[in-house]
């Protein structure tokens, strides 16, 4: 503490001598508001440096002997209060970590159990560390180009659509953009089968993309509805019905396979929900519930095949030049969705302090 | 005895190959499948209303013979000819050609 700055300001309303050290950083606003404990103690620590008048000097005025105990006193108690409190968070700590020990040593139990029986278990599920499945890195892997090869389609796809390209040759873009799809379903298609879970939940896709997300992937009749319909001005009566048709078709496949996925949950809940509270060990159920997951892939592979039908119908609806411009509608849009999701992620956000 | 169960398994083949010659529709499935219900689902939008037949409860042989071996279920037959899986009823129904399919085999009448 620098002693220079101190000085020994009296507190008019409760006819204290207040230790005013941090006082003279306040001025008068905190001349009726005591300091907080820790300051208090800051105070106490350098009484012995500081000159009469600190801290000290209030000892010295008899007259006001009392109060100035009454003070410390309650300043002593709130110290012990607090302290009392940080010991028992404390306390509820180290219990939680004892909790979640108890549990890790259960888990790892039940693993050896499991895997004893032959049961195949990822041990990485349960684990809460990253990903470690080699058939899932090599897809993120894979899709990283893809993403890299789409902007390049987009930007080729804009170039050849404003320039004066006849038809023989945007048709070359329009077949590269329609088989980089393609490529993209099939990729799913083995990730699926590494881990299925992986794709129905959409993380390889960024946060504003999962928004969207139905059976691990874009739902077509949206597609149609918001990206292509109000883009494609110069369609004929034909291909306006046909677009109308095949939407409604769209919709009504994806509404098949929604309430196919919907008795899959069923039966799958059902499986893992049978002998709740009955003796013995689970590992039949989840036997049982490995076998219908199998299920799940079939219908992320249908999914996508709708995804695959869809593209080549509209593309025989369309005209070159339109399906051009849609493949490139298409494209824009999802990198739009990207750019939407790195923005939120990173926009300024207020530091909170925690209250606990 | 041997000659009676062999006759009795012919009768059965013989009457599943009528019962897929004479519907307009039918689908071999297994019971419980979700795969099933979605071709289910795509045909009812249809109008039409296929005949489910339980591969489970069915003789495997007999299957096998009218679907083929190393089947993939649910197994879809048009007027008694196999159309395909869940994935063929699919593109089928996002071409259009569904509609003249069911016509074809007499599923439907408009």
């Amino acid at each position: 503490m620098n002693s220079t700055t101190t000085q020994f300001v009296p507190s008019r309303r409760m006819g204290l001598y207040e230790p005013a050290h941090q006082m003279s950083m306040w001025g008068d606003f905190r001349l009726d508001s005591p300091p907080p404990p820790p300051l208090m103690l800051e105070v106490n620590a350098n009484s012995n440096n500081q000159s009469e008048d600190t801290f000290g000097a209030s000892h010295r005025n008899d007259q006001e002997a009392s109060k100035p105990d009454d003070k410390v006193l309650r300043r002593l108690a709130q110290n012990r209060e607090a302290a009392r409190k940080s010991r028992l968070r404390k306390k509820a700590y180290v219990q939680q970590l004892e909790n979640s020990k108890l549990r890790l040593i259960q888990l790892e139990q039940e693993l050896d159990r499991a895997r004893q029986q032959g049961l195949c278990v990822d041990a990485t599920q349960l684990a809460y560390a990253g990903n470690t499945n080699p058939g899932i890195t090599a897809f993120e892997v894979e899709y990283g180009h893809w993403v890299e090869e789409q902007n390049r389609q987009v930007s080729d796809l804009k170039n050849a659509l404003h320039s004066d390209m006849g038809d023989m040759e945007l048709q070359i873009f329009v077949d590269g953009g329609m088989r980089h799809y393609f490529e993209l379903f099939a990729m799913k298609v083995t990730a699926a089968r590494a881990d299925v879970f992986y794709i129905m939940s959409g993380m390889w896709k960024t946060s504003a993309e999962r928004f969207f997300l139905w059976i691990g992937g874009f739902r077509p009749s949206e597609l149609l509805k918001q990206v292509l319909s109000p883009h494609l001005d110069d369609l004929t009566e034909q291909q306006r019905l046909d677009i109308v048709n095949l939407r409604q078709s769209c919709q009504q496949a994806e509404d098949a396979l929604s309430q196919g996925m919907e008795k899959l949950q069923f039966i799958l809940a059902q499986a893992i929900a049978d002998g709740l509270l009955r003796e013995g060990n689970y590992l039949p159920q989840i036997g049982a519930a490995m076998n219908k997951l199998e299920d799940l892939v079939r219908f992320v592979i249908q999914a996508d095949h709708l995804r695959q039908e869809t593209l080549q119908q509209i593309s025989r609806i369309l005209t070159i030049r339109q399906a051009a411009s849609g493949l490139l509608a298409l494209g824009e849009y999802l990198q739009r969705l990207r750019v939407l999701s790195s923005c939120w992620s990173s926009r300024p956000r207020d530091v909170c302090v925690s209250k606990i | 005895m041997q000659k009676a169960l062999h006759y009795r398994d012919e009768h059965e083949l013989m009457n599943l190959r009528e019962l897929v010659a004479e519907k307009a529709v039918v689908v071999f499935a297994h019971k419980g499948c979700c795969m099933c219900h979605v071709v289910k689902l795509l045909l009812n939008g249809h109008g039409v209303n296929p005949a489910i037949l339980d591969v489970d409860e069915l003789n495997e042989g007999d299957v096998t013979e009218i679907v083929g071996g190393a089947p993939q279920f649910p197994a879809v037959f048009l007027g008694g000819v196999l159309f395909g899986g869940v994935e063929q009823v699919m593109g089928a129904h996002i071409s259009g050609e569904l509609v003249p399919r069911l016509r074809q085999a007499r599923a439907l009448w408009l």
